[in-house]
């Protein structure tokens, strides 16, 4: 295991929750189209940053060195990782950080069409992901990982945690498609802000279950019941931020320009929804971890379990 | 491959083609296929007018003002710098564009039946103070649109209409005039400074000439008709999620003029006055994306 790429892949993790909160500041300040061109900003570099183009070329600077992250991250890889399949994961982030490049250019240039910026949002939080992920499969307490942990319970964990995972996912399309349906300055669409309430009763009822079996199925095992709760008490700060959320936009079309609490509450809201899902797939990567050790106990006196 | 990765790897490479593949179809709002203003028979302009009133019952809301912390040079071009969507006073409301919806002249002509030239003098559309000025415009079909920008700061210019093909640029300051058109008739058409969030202006593009905004003392006059009967609208950018318009039926007699007074906020009411017939004032939210 290599300290220096699990620190890099980290670095990379958080730089890009960084970028996702520019990116809602961008949605939430209505600073999208601030700017008529792409990659530059009005054919400049170093724009001078006023007024939403703060926002917007902003956005686009963080974005720029998440991706040269990326790409330091796929190097490092490639020279430390012996694992191929952590490497072509790797891989898989950096497409996913190019392809969101592209759309993001796509938005600009198309004038924001819902799909385009929904799925934009969308691949955000799955290439967030990807980098959490990699973070986890370069630690220590993944590459150690040894206990033999015993299933309990007629329903295996693991359909459990992806249930979660599923539910969390479709969610955040649905908070995406709300987001960018209506500015700020227009209500939002009643149809689709009732099922992302929908949602947001799915997710807490899902992830809950499966936060609560795996701590009482095995309440001494932290590898699992860390993630589990940390989960749990991001659910609860996330939902109160949605009624937060809602309140204030609720109001916002009578403010003569995106202001605060509004655009705070949103992108916290955001925000945290990454963390949310973000931590339900360490929760998930863990428990297929756990499992894993169990149904091949074998492995773990043979020198083929460093390919986990 | 670990198999939680297979998922990321499936989804995360769908969810990419999806994306683009979403983005290649051709945005409904690009349909530049120019109304015909031109085919017809041809409008004699005549000396008939239409003249009235815009009030206000009841208390408007008070201007909010604007932060202007994001880009100083606003503040210093216009430090009462405050909003403009209901801009009452005494009693009168400025901004609502009056227009001739329907009718016919009095040959019986429908007022869509005749052909409309399109002036060669352009409509000037000006940033100053980081609001727009005029606030609510009207324009033919076809008709140029001169933007200019007069502040010593950068804006943007992105009209989002229904009929027209949507566009979106930057001009800075010092820039010269950016001249568009819209092709087709649209009424109104919101246009924002994505620089700016609060600066907001309509513009109606119509067929035809027949059409006014009322100033701040709430009068309007739309001139060169001809005798005939018409249906008289009232647009106001408040009231609906894309404002509120009134309908009124008038008839422009052969020598004189007709008289048509709208009303907006609280329980308001349209009214005509010397012998012309009147309608009910119809409040009818227009169809809008926005």
């Amino acid at each position: 295991m290599n300290k220096g790429l699990h620190r890099f892949a980290l670095l990379v993790a958080s730089a890009t929750f960084f970028l996702i909160i520019a990116g809602a500041l961008v949605t939430s300040h209505d600073a999208g189209l601030a700017t008529e061109d792409w990659p530059l900003s009005n054919g400049q570099f170093f724009p001078a940053m006023v007024g939403n183009l703060f926002w917007e070329h902003g956005h686009r600077m963080v974005a720029t060195s998440v991706g040269l992250l990326t790409i330091g991250l796929v190097i490092f890889l490639f020279w430390k990782e012996e694992r191929r399949w952590v490497r072509r994961l790797g891989v898989v982030a950096l497409i996913a950080v190019i392809a969101q490049g592209l759309l993001g250019g796509l938005t600009v240039k198309l004038l924001l069409p819902l799909w385009v910026s929904t799925a934009h949002a969308t691949l955000a939080q799955l290439f967030f992901c990807t980098t959490v992920s990699l973070a986890v499969f370069t630690s220590r307490s993944w590459r150690e990982f040894r206990t033999t942990i015993e299933e309990k319970g007629t329903l295996p964990l693991t359909y459990l945690c992806v249930a979660a995972l599923v539910t969390i996912l479709l969610q955040l399309v649905l908070g995406a498609t709300l987001r960018h349906s209506a500015t700020w300055d227009k209500h939002l669409p009643t149809e689709l802000l009732l099922a992302h309430v929908g949602g947001a009763v799915a997710v807490a009822l899902v992830l809950a279950s499966a936060a609560f079996t795996i701590l009482r199925r095995h309440p001494g095992e932290t590898f699992l019941t860390r993630p589990a709760t940390i989960a749990l008490g991001l659910l609860v700060v996330q939902l109160l931020l949605g009624v937060a959320a809602y309140i204030t936009r609720l109001k916002s079309p009578d403010d003569p320009q995106p202001l605060n609490p509004m655009v705070g509450i949103t992108v916290a809201h955001v925000a945290c929804g990454a963390l949310v899902f973000a931590t339900t797939i360490v929760m998930t990567l863990r428990a297929f971890r756990a499992l894993r050790s169990e149904t091949h106990a074998w492995a773990a006196n043979t020198p083929s379990v460093s390919r986990i | 491959m670990f198999k939680p990765m297979k998922v990321w790897l499936v989804l995360t490479i769908v969810l990419s083609i999806l994306a683009l593949a979403s983005s290649c179809g051709k945005p409904a709002t690009n349909d530049a296929t120019p109304e015909a203003t031109t085919s017809g028979k041809p409008f004699t302009p005549g000396s008939g007018t239409i003249d009235g009133a815009i009030a206000y019952n009841g208390t408007p809301p008070a201007p909010k003002k604007v932060a202007t912390d994001a880009d100083p040079a606003c503040g210093q071009a216009n430090p009462n710098l405050t909003t403009e969507d209901t801009v009452a006073k005494d009693g009168k409301l400025a901004n609502v564009f009056v227009y001739i919806k329907d009718g016919a002249t009095a040959d019986g002509t429908k007022i869509g039946d005749y052909a409309f030239s399109t002036p060669s003098d352009a409509v000037t559309l000006d940033q100053k103070g980081c609001q727009y000025r005029p606030h609510v415009l009207g324009i033919q079909a076809n008709q140029k649109l001169r933007i200019t920008n007069s502040d010593p700061t950068q804006h943007n210019i992105h009209p989002t209409p229904k009929n027209n093909p949507e566009w979106n640029q930057t001009q800075p300051n010092g820039a010269g005039p950016i001249e568009k058109t819209f092709a087709r008739s649209e009424v109104l058409i919101p246009v924002k400074c994505n620089q700016h969030p609060w600066m907001k202006a309509y513009v109606g593009v119509l067929k035809h000439p027949l059409f006014a905004v009322s100033g701040e003392n709430g009068a309007y006059s739309i001139k060169g008709l001809q005798p005939g009967t018409y249906t008289v609208a009232a647009w106001h950018e408040k009231g609906g999620p894309n404002g509120t318009e009134k309908t009124m039926q008038v008839t422009v007699p052969a020598s004189g003029g007709g008289k048509a007074d709208f009303a907006f906020g609280d329980a308001a009411t349209a009214s005509t006055t010397g012998g012309l017939q009147m309608m009910p004032a119809l409040e009818i939210p227009l169809i809008g994306r926005h």
